[in-house]
């Protein structure tokens, strides 16, 4: 379906619009739909009944002015500063705050999960969910001059799919679905040959100039929302690493100065802009550790922070300041190698996960805001999230199973990184007080996070933190299918996968709520992971910080922002 | 005296050969690379390379050729002032190492510059009142700031100047001279306690000593004979640690350096020993030895100079 054809409504669309009129779907979620199937959205806020915002009122851009606003003036907002190499390569959100002001994405998703066209003007999707039509904006003119077009998204999603790249874009329902299976060339220790994956030739088709068409092998819903997955960005077609050494961008904004772990200066592109007006002057991302951020914008230092952790919340009341909270689909993932012992019996991780009490956990560590996590990795928030009975602690029920298992008396060691702050190490140890009444003992091994991410799929019991997506199906198909390389786990249950590919298939969130409880229910038994929690992000702004955006994500796309002198 | 120079500089070669050649050594596992090519590359890529592509990474960083020949290409690059290429920050280690030397040394000369006089005065003042209320005022000032952790006075400073009245930036990332006014507070509190003790004692101990009873006796003003007699012979072990506190200045304030984001020695050490970055590392620790191997020379000399009793030979 064609935006500037909008009587003409995708099957998808037309079946929510349908659901929308029957009662039976929110508007909120008709919209959701219908921007998913191409809908431009201010027709489908429009088609909803419900007031446009200001992004959706003019259907050309993403971005909409804000009448009020007032230009000039710099922000600055205290982050870590990493290094940007290769922004398909990120793998901190942090990263690729900085590099989003510079390049920009196919897709935006905005602060309420619902995803638009940005650098793509519309989309088109067959009614099987497995032909998508990228219709690329004109007009857009990347900062060294030349044209965007089709030659640089196909770049892109070629290298995403070149496993030599190594990208975890490879991992996205959309790209794994335009990929095979074949021989490295290289043996395994046991001589057999070591496979990898590759694009398939012709997944990716150049129709013209400004239309890319994508073929995939199965039904993918998420395709809007997997190109705003954060290392998607499109770059230039003539990239080369490191990106903070040729900052070729089709953003707002270019790279003044950057120096790893001190600053990154970003000041208002000279030259025209395709998305509309941006206020801001300059960017000053300064770095600050995540424990110093909140005391930097306290003393004046910084005009935003990329978020303050829960135990700073007093601190942040404390504050002349507007504190900004997100409930997000972030958690921490407490998650076994379920084939290394002694976690490959299923009784064994059953008792475990019998033994804690989620509700208890969440109360004690996030007393305020955040959601109780049900170890099958799919949020409330999420459009498809199915409520399946609340978990209930059972310590009698975990001795049983361990004594059937003949594992009393069980220790175990859970790795821990603090990836996210030090929340991780206050859930294991919580953890370890309530599994010691089932008689394990759980010994706690804190290392630091860039020690984690060395481990963190080799581990045989670690807590890694997951970022929000947007759909629930997104991270089970990242994390739980069998062979994909952030399968850290190594869960494989062909059966729980054919239920999420139904899912995947299903556009209808209605519908697909549905297949997501066998899904769940599924995860949830198998005793993949102790998932105790959906945590809120907190970030606090200075009262003259306007459209500082809420993401839960922690997504900074300041096109928009603007300050008061 | 030359001999001692050469003998000393001599070993400090030896000790940063030894030192350096060490941390190739332990660094050169594959355990490690890998490690480095998570921080480099993520953990997802790490995951997915093939070996082919691990290697190409390797040979990208040089890091698939033997340690002992890296080494030496090291030395070789050193000789020429190349120290090698930061990992993490993408910079040359020589810039990165000659700005955190140039921060922690503006930090060095501010906290000496306080602390050197606050602490000579307030122990000399205690050694000659030793065991009146002005000594034990002092004395237990002295034990109360040295005993407070570096973070913990750290932490009341910042709630007290830069949350409290807002007077001074709570981190230290600019270059004003505001930036630099707690981080140095911190140290000053944290090490006069310390230097002023041991003045203390070493007053107090010369106070008691026969030539000075005799000049007293003679008739010689107070004042003249602890200017004259007390001091020349007091301060000769407070300056021996006076000199050693250069080298707890570089790398012993890590938590300081840290807690205020100020980018000195200490957090460059850190952070690139954090990520594994081998280049810094290398550097900083050279760096490191050089300056305790220098402040010891320092010391020797000067105290040989103080005290006319000793002389090496």
């Amino acid at each position: 379906m064609k935006r500037e054809n909008e009587t003409r409504l995708h099957p998808k669309a037309a079946e929510a619009k349908d659901l929308m009129e029957r009662g039976r779907l929110s508007r909120r979620g008709f919209i959701r739909v219908a921007a998913l199937t191409g809908m431009s959205a201010a027709a489908a806020y429009a088609m909803a009944g419900l007031p446009s915002p200001a992004f959706a009122q003019d259907s050309k851009l993403p971005f909409v002015d804000d009448p009020e606003a007032k230009k000039g003036g710099t922000l600055r907002v205290a982050m870590e500063i990493q290094k940007m190499e290769d922004p398909a390569n990120y793998d901190w959100t942090q990263m690729s705050n900085v590099s989003r002001q510079i390049v920009e994405y196919i897709a935006f998703t905005d602060p309420n999960n619902v995803t638009h066209p940005m650098l793509a003007e519309s989309w088109e999707a067959s009614d099987d969910l497995k032909t998508w039509t990228l219709n690329l904006r004109q007009g857009v003119k990347w900062s060294n001059g030349d044209d965007f077009n089709a030659d640089d998204v196909i770049f892109n999603f070629t290298r995403w799919m070149d496993p030599a790249v190594a990208s975890s874009n490879a991992g996205l329902s959309t790209f794994a679905a335009m990929m095979e299976e074949v021989d490295s060339g290289e043996k395994n220790d046991d001589g057999s040959a070591k496979m990898t994956k590759r694009m398939i030739d012709g997944s990716v088709e150049r129709v013209d100039d400004h239309t890319v068409r994508l073929h995939l092998t199965k039904s993918v819903l998420s395709v809007p929302e997997d190109l705003y997955n954060y290392p998607t960005a499109i770059l230039h077609r003539d990239f080369k690493a490191p990106f903070s050494d040729n900052p070729v961008g089709t953003g707002p904004f270019e790279l003044a100065e950057f120096a790893v772990a001190d600053k990154a200066i970003l000041k208002r592109r000279e030259g025209p802009y395709w998305g509309g007006d941006v206020y801001l002057d300059e960017i000053h991302y300064l770095h600050y550790d995540a424990d110093n951020q909140l005391t930097a914008f306290a003393s004046g230092e910084a005009d935003a922070i990329y978020q303050f952790g829960i135990e700073q919340m007093e601190l942040a009341k404390a504050i002349d300041g507007e504190i900004i909270p997100a409930r997000t689909a972030q958690t921490l993932c407490c998650r076994f190698h379920v084939d290394t012992p002694p976690f490959d019996d299923k009784r064994v991780r059953q008792a475990i996960t019998k033994a804690v009490d989620n509700a208890a956990l969440k109360a004690l560590i996030f007393p305020e805001g955040g959601d109780v996590g049900e170890n099958h990795h799919v949020a409330p928030i999420h459009p498809e999230y199915f409520a399946l009975p609340p978990l209930e602690r059972d310590v009698e029920g975990a001795k049983a199973l361990l004594a059937e298992a003949g594992k009393e008396n069980l220790e175990i060691t859970i790795d821990i990184g603090n990836t996210d702050g030090p929340w991780h190490q206050a859930v294991a140890e919580a953890m370890r007080d309530q599994l010691s009444d089932a008689g394990i003992r759980l010994n706690i091994n804190v290392m630091p996070a860039s020690k984690y991410w060395e481990v963190w799929t080799s581990t045989p019991f670690g807590a890694t933190a997951w970022t929000h997506r947007p759909l629930g199906t997104m991270v089970l198909s990242l994390a739980y299918r069998a062979g994909v390389a952030w399968n850290e786990t190594n869960y494989n249950n062909p059966e729980w996968e054919k239920h999420l590919d139904a899912a995947e298939a299903t556009l209808d969130v209605e519908e697909r709520r549905k297949l997501m409880e066998p899904v769940e229910k599924i995860l949830q038994d198998d005793s993949v992971m102790v998932q105790p929690i959906w945590r809120p992000v907190y970030t606090i702004v200075t009262a003259k910080v306007h459209n500082y955006p809420p993401h839960p994500t922690q997504y900074h796309q300041f096109n928009k922002v603007w300050i008061e002198s | 005296m030359v001999k001692l120079i050469l003998q000393r500089l001599l070993q400090m070669a030896l000790i940063m050969a030894v030192v350096s050649f060490v941390l190739f050594l332990v660094f050169d596992s594959p355990k490690f690379k890998k490690q480095l090519a998570v921080n480099d590359l993520g953990g997802f890529a790490v995951a997915t390379l093939t070996q082919s592509d691990y290697q190409a990474w390797l040979a990208a960083k040089g890091l698939n050729v033997p340690f002992y020949e890296r080494y030496g290409n090291w030395l070789v690059g050193i000789a020429h002032g190349d120290f090698g290429r930061s990992f993490q920050k993408n910079e040359d280690v020589g810039f990165l190492l000659g700005r955190a030397l140039v921060k922690t040394g503006i930090l060095a000369f501010w906290v000496f510059a306080l602390m050197i006089p606050l602490a000579l005065v307030t122990g000399v003042f205690a050694g000659i009142s030793e065991g009146r209320v002005q000594d034990r005022a002092i004395t237990f000032m002295s034990v109360v700031f040295t005993s407070i952790p570096e973070i913990a006075t750290a932490i009341i400073l910042t709630v007290i100047f830069a949350l409290g009245l807002g007077w001074l930036p709570a981190k230290s990332k600019g270059d004003g001279l505001e930036y630099i006014i707690l981080p140095v507070l911190t140290l000053v509190l944290y090490d006069f306690g310390y230097v002023a003790r041991m003045t203390r004692a070493s007053v107090a101990e010369v106070m008691t000593s026969q030539y000075i009873r005799t000049a007293v006796l003679k008739g010689i003003p107070y004042r003249r004979v602890v200017m004259k007699h007390v001091l020349r012979n007091a301060l000769i072990a407070p300056f021996t640690v006076i000199v050693l506190q250069l080298n707890w200045l570089l790398s012993g304030v890590v938590v300081v350096e840290v807690f205020f984001q100020y980018d000195g020695f200490g957090k460059l050490l850190l952070d690139a020993a954090l990520f594994g970055d081998l280049y810094v590392v290398q550097a900083a620790t050279l760096a490191a030895v050089l300056v305790a191997v220098l402040s010891q020379l320092i010391s020797d000399i000067g105290y040989t100079f103080l005290n006319p009793r000793i002389r090496f030979s």
